[in-house]
């Protein structure tokens, strides 16, 4: 991924570590778009995702000298992302987004109905199952790194998983009678 | 029948095996309901995986480097002032002890004092000025980061500097703290010629 991201990684990062600004850029460059799309698909809002672009790139630029090769360069960048975007999160602290809905329709609303695409399904997951199903489903983290970074447990990020891809299954009208 | 629930299907997707796992795989060999439900998880998570990616619709490169670039200027400032107290403090010291024996006490001491005093003042003016506040042409926003690239570059020798022996260092220290104090001098030019050309 890194090479996709971002050629000759090796030599950007010792130049950025040198405090080049012009390493730093290349560095925002290459996973600009990877960390919004992390970003928005985990927070509300569009000026919230660019806030946690914002705020995940300075830390990079800050931090870069710590960055030990262990792992790889976007795997690096992907967790200070998912932190800083987890954390924006806690800090809004948004109202359960079904909990919202329920309270405007009214319980009796037949969800099976809906028949809802992907893209509107996941956005209506409250914050914290939305953040679950992105991080685990789709950027591959286990429930104990998701866990760590939430300060849960990793049942609590398994029980949020099930849960989110019951309500997806209803809404995408994917329930077969049985 | 009884069949799995989602939390069991979603375990089975996991790489380990989880209590119950075993059992759960052999209901599964002979149920085709729970087999469809099993594929239709794996299907949305790949639906998930493919769905577009969103775009930020504002460059967010010029906030990061202004703050980035503020930050430096602090750690600066911070390390200028260290550095202040720590020739205060051997001052005192050399007071306290008195004329010692050995190298004879280096003439450049005062001049480097000076030229980081300047340094200071130069910096608390362009600190004032609020730079990062205040937009720039496309020309002298270049020509700023050229400069200011060049003084974090003279602050990095100045930290390596700090390993040198001290006959070697304070020549070294002297001429880059002139250097950093004349870097300052045109990066303050740059944004005070464009404000008055700009009117601001």
């Amino acid at each position: 991924m890194d090479s996709y991201l971002l050629a000759d990684a090796d030599r950007v990062v010792a130049r950025a570590r040198a405090g080049d600004s012009d390493a730093l850029e290349e560095l925002y460059r290459a996973f600009e778009a990877p960390v919004y799309n992390l970003a928005r698909r985990i927070c509300r809002t569009t000026e919230d995702a660019e806030d946690v672009l914002q705020e995940t790139f300075f830390e990079v630029c800050r931090s870069i000298g710590r960055y030990r090769e262990e792992g790889s360069l976007w795997g690096w960048v992907r967790t200070i992302a998912a932190s800083k975007a987890l954390m924006r999160l806690r800090r809004n602290k948004y109202r359960e987004t079904e909990e919202l809905h329920d309270e405007v329709t009214g319980r009796q609303r037949e969800d099976t109905a809906l028949r809802m695409d992907l893209e509107a399904a996941l956005e209506r997951l409250s914050e914290t199952s939305r953040a679950v199903v992105w991080l685990h489903d789709v950027e591959g983290y286990t429930h104990e790194e998701i866990a760590a970074m939430m300060g849960k447990t990793p049942s609590f990020s398994k029980s949020q998983l099930a849960r989110a891809h019951v309500r997806l299954r209803r809404w995408l009208g994917e329930e077969v009678a049985v | 029948m009884t069949h799995l629930s989602m939390d069991a299907l979603v375990s089975l997707r996991e790489a380990g095996q989880e209590p119950g796992d075993a059992a759960a795989r052999e209901h599964l060999e002979g149920c085709e309901n729970c087999r469809a439900e099993l594929e239709r998880l794996h299907q949305r998570v790949a639906r998930l995986k493919a769905l577009p990616a969103l775009r930020s619709g504002r460059d967010r490169w010029p906030e990061v480097r202004a703050r980035v670039m503020a930050e430096r200027r602090h750690r600066r400032n911070r390390m200028a002032g260290l550095v202040g107290l720590a020739a205060a403090a051997s001052i005192a010291l050399a007071v306290a002890i008195g004329p010692v024996p050995g190298p004879v006490a280096s003439s450049n001491a005062d001049e480097i004092q000076q030229a980081m005093d300047r340094s200071q003042a130069l910096e608390s003016a362009l600190h004032g000025y609020d730079p990062e506040s205040r937009v720039l042409d496309g020309r002298t926003a270049r020509i700023a980061q050229e400069l200011e690239d060049r003084i974090a570059q003279v602050d990095r020798e100045l930290e390596m500097a700090d390993l040198m022996e001290q006959q070697a260092r304070e020549p070294q220290v002297l001429r880059l703290w002139r250097e950093r104090v004349g870097l300052l001098d045109a990066l303050m030019d740059v944004h005070v010629t464009r404000a008055s050309n700009a009117g601001l």
